[in-house]
């Protein structure tokens, strides 16, 4: 599928900044309409019947020759199906200017790392998620002393009290997200979290138009052990803090155990920017929709020569010319 | 594309160093612009009235050589700082009733008498750089005589105004350091002394070697900063995905057990010390009517 303008035809696109559809030809809004191919074939465009190159997991992708953005119905719909989503909250010219924002202060980055015609390349991903619900129940057992110093003349005491210490609780854990995508780098997508759950919708095809997309690729039963370890985290960190008072705790036992749990699939917006510089990749993530980014800027030999050698040379000059016009005074 | 970008690099090193290269132009042309305004300004000596010695060494505690090199480095400062710069050593007794009635002396006391005998000569040569009368100038009166031995400091017109009591004594002190070890090296030390002191030329707070290290530490500093990146970190809050923001506690238990107290004796210590110093000297009209100002030391 793909979405024609009511108006003048052209493909329809989802706005981050006017949080709607929006015709980029005609710049009408609101004014889109679901539009399905001639033949059905996944690999032809609906809008020309030009042959797209569609990979394996692809659900959203870009016409290489009218430039549409085209869904494929059968990676979205039926088991592909996201219940929910969180449309992109950032566009991409905001997303350059985080971008540009970032690393200005990385100097010695190559010329056109954060030029326009780089800058240009960069896409707006719907990644695909896992979220789990956990209910748990958590024990903690232990002794925990507190230490009381005080003084009184000359001399100091020192007061130690130890405690039998017992915590139970329960938490409620609500979508841990966990990325479905052979592709995306499993610590980059930790990183790239949070994202504001209050802006979560359920799934609309529209919101996918002028991005692209994947459908996951990674079954919830392989990739939930990461959803565990991460609950399990919070766990613990949340009994610790719950005993925090004391100067020593000596842990005696301590149990999280999952009473139930349910997994849900969605998609969450990422923008990617590769940057290739001396046959190296330098890949950017940026948080869809907080605009939090992830990457380390590429470092040029040559322009940190240049600047590092001229500061230098133009110090040094400078200091010798005010030694010689203040001996001169 | 790629030359596009190499215009671009080429841009941007300019607009980041614009403001450097144009300090570096302006300094330029501000040093050029000095030093051809100071060519016409070469502070000529305007008193030609007074002799062109420099050193009288009556006392002949300095070989010809060093006496010399001594009169050549005066030389050399006096065109630098346009004072004059004298220096008088002879060994005879100021000193009492006898010196008084042999010498003709106006005082039997020797700090008035070694302070009237550097006037007197400064005077009577008509020394000073700019006019034979309170011009600027300095004179070391050192008298070698058994006993008696100790310098007196002759100051005039520029350097008199300029020279606190403290400064005086400063170039007493460079002189008593190696006077009885070495009397050349004491008496460049008074000459060095003297130049340092009346030096007006400003310089930065630091010396040449500063000037080539300086830069160094700051380059290493900026390539440190340049290269710095701060790395993405895990911002997701321990609660972010706990329903309603936080876990709802069952049970919280806390038995104490046992307790006990330790006792410990405080020490305590205390400590002090401190000290200071000062010199004499001043301004006064001798015999001729010529303002002086000066200190004398005696060992």
């Amino acid at each position: 599928m793909y979405f024609r303008c009511k108006n003048c035809g052209g493909n329809v696109v989802y706005s981050p900044e006017r949080h709607g559809m929006y015709c980029p030809f005609c710049e009408s809004e609101g004014s889109d309409e679901r539009a399905e191919g001639q033949t059905g074939a996944l690999t032809l465009c609906p809008n020309c019947g030009g042959e797209v190159e569609v990979q394996e997991h692809t659900s959203a992708t870009r016409c290489p020759y009218c430039d549409s953005f085209l869904i494929f119905n059968e990676r979205v719909e039926g088991r592909y199906a996201p219940r929910m989503m969180i449309p992109f909250q950032m566009g991409k010219e905001n997303c350059k200017k985080s971008l540009r924002e970032k690393f200005r202060k990385c100097r010695f980055a190559p010329t056109d790392f954060l030029s326009e015609a780089r800058l240009s390349g960069m896409q707006g991903i719907y990644v695909p998620y896992w979220f789990y619900d956990y209910a748990t129940v958590c024990h903690f057992q232990g002794e925990g002393t507190k230490v009381r110093v005080w003084r009184s003349g000359d001399k100091e005491y020192t007061e130690t009290s130890v405690f039998a210490v017992r915590r139970s609780m329960d938490i409620g854990f609500e979508k841990i997200p966990v990325d479905a995508s052979e592709q995306m780098p499993d610590d980059v997508m930790d990183l790239i979290a949070p994202f504001q759950y209050g802006q979560m919708v359920d799934f609309k095809p529209e919101f996918m138009s002028g991005f692209y997309g994947e459908k996951y690729n990674m079954s919830s039963a392989e990739v939930e052990n990461r959803a565990r370890a991460l609950m399990k985290e919070d766990a613990a960190k949340l009994l610790r803090e719950s005993y925090a008072g004391y100067n020593t705790v000596r842990t005696m036992s301590e149990d999280i155990s999952v009473r139930d749990s349910k997994v849900a699939y969605g998609l969450l917006p990422v923008w990617k920017y590769i940057y290739r510089y001396k046959e190296e990749e330098y890949p950017f993530y940026v948080n869809g929709q907080t605009g939090k980014i992830v990457g380390t800027a590429p470092f040029s030999r040559a322009k940190f020569l240049a600047y590092t050698g001229t500061l230098w040379a133009c110090l040094t000059i400078v200091l010798a010319l005010l030694e010689i016009f203040l001996g001169l005074l | 594309m790629e030359e596009d970008f190499k215009k671009e690099a080429r841009k941007q090193y300019l607009h980041y160093f614009r403001f450097w290269f144009l300090s570096i132009g302006i300094l330029a042309i501000a040093c050029v612009a000095m030093a051809i305004a100071n060519r016409g300004k070469d502070g000529a000596r305007t008193n030609n009235e007074a002799p062109r010695e420099r050193v009288y060494d009556y006392a002949d505690v300095l070989t010809d050589a060093e006496e010399a090199d001594l009169r050549e480095y005066i030389a050399k400062m006096e065109g630098k700082l346009h004072i004059d710069i004298v220096l008088v050593t002879f060994s005879q007794s100021v000193e009492g009733e006898e010196a008084m009635k042999r010498y003709g002396l106006r005082s039997a006391d020797w700090e008035q008498n070694m302070r009237d005998l550097a006037d007197d000569f400064w005077d009577e040569n008509k020394f000073g750089y700019n006019k034979g009368f309170e011009g600027d100038g300095v004179l070391l009166l050192h008298n070698w005589y058994e006993g008696q031995n100790g310098e007196h400091l002759s100051t005039s017109g520029r350097v008199e105004q300029r020279f606190s009591l403290r400064d005086i004594d400063q170039v007493l002190y460079a002189v008593d350091d190696y006077y009885d070890t070495d009397p050349y090296r004491a008496y460049r030390a008074y000459v060095n002394e003297v130049c340092r002191l009346m030096d007006d030329s400003l310089s930065l707070p630091f010396s040449w070697g500063l000037v080539a290290v300086l830069p160094v530490i700051a380059a290493v500093f900026y390539a440190i900063s340049g290269s710095h990146q701060k790395k993405a970190e895990n911002t997701v809050a321990v609660n972010a995905y706990v329903a309603d923001g936080r876990p709802q506690i069952r049970n919280r238990e806390d038995a104490l057990l046992r307790k006990n107290v330790v006792t410990r004796k405080i020490e305590t210590g205390s400590g002090g010390g401190g000290g200071g110093r000062s010199g004499g000297g001043g301004h006064h009209t001798s015999s001729g009517g010529a303002s002086h100002g000066g200190g004398s030391h005696r060992h």
